[in-house]
């Protein structure tokens, strides 16, 4: 999976940090889903979603 | 009770518990280390009531570390690495489990004497089979 959450964290001026802390999950989590190591549940894409305050959920998460 | 889930962190390369996250953390563990040598220390008490008092400690440090390893928090990746983690190790505990229980008949009738299984073995498998399925079926019935 692709994802734009480092491109919408940095334009939001947010850290990885202050965003694992705002969506519930660690540092490391939000590392891997950047590197679209890990696929996130529906439920923690839609926070993250919020959180960056995109649209829509595809507008941060790709499937390739 | 009386350690907090947060001073903690699951044990993941050292086998299984917690260890300290914070200073808070390792303060808990000396305080109850410092109990557990006054205890032995104490020169008054007989070695009747040193035994029930450690034990005492002991219990309450179990069921404290218990109530702590069911309340850490776990986002759903670390709570997924947990489980493949845990399912591997379980299934490294059935395949020496098996080969013990091969080995022992193996040996037993080679000998040709009559099967001597350890007990224990039989068991622990069955009591890992009874907690799957019991499991299973609460997973089914849950989503």
């Amino acid at each position: 999976m692709i994802t734009k959450i480092e491109e919408f964290r940095k334009k939001q001026k947010i850290t990885q940090e202050e965003l694992a802390n705002a969506v519930g999950v660690t540092r490391q989590t939000i590392i891997s889903l950047e590197q679209g190591r890990y696929n996130p549940s529906l439920q923690l894409a839609y926070v993250i979603t919020k959180k960056l305050k995109a649209k829509r959920i595809e507008d941060i998460f790709l499937f390739d | 009770m009386i350690g907090k889930p947060d001073w903690f962190q699951r044990r993941k390369y050292g086998g299984w518990g917690i260890v300290p996250k914070t200073w808070q953390g390792w303060v808990y563990i000396a305080i109850f280390m410092l109990i557990m040598f006054g205890i032995q220390l104490i020169p008054i008490i007989n070695s009747w009531i040193r035994l029930i008092l450690s034990g005492i400690v002991g219990i309450i440090l179990i069921a404290d570390i218990f109530h702590i390893m069911a309340n850490i928090k776990k986002d759903e990746r670390e709570k997924i690495h947990e489980a493949i983690a845990e399912r591997n190790a379980l299934w490294a505990i059935i395949f020496v489990l098996c080969v013990g229980i091969a080995y022992q008949i193996s040996v037993a009738l080679v000998k040709a004497e009559p099967y001597n299984i350890d007990p224990v073995i039989i068991i622990a498998v069955f009591a890992a089979l009874i907690v799957k399925a019991i499991t299973n079926i609460y997973l089914d019935k849950k989503d």
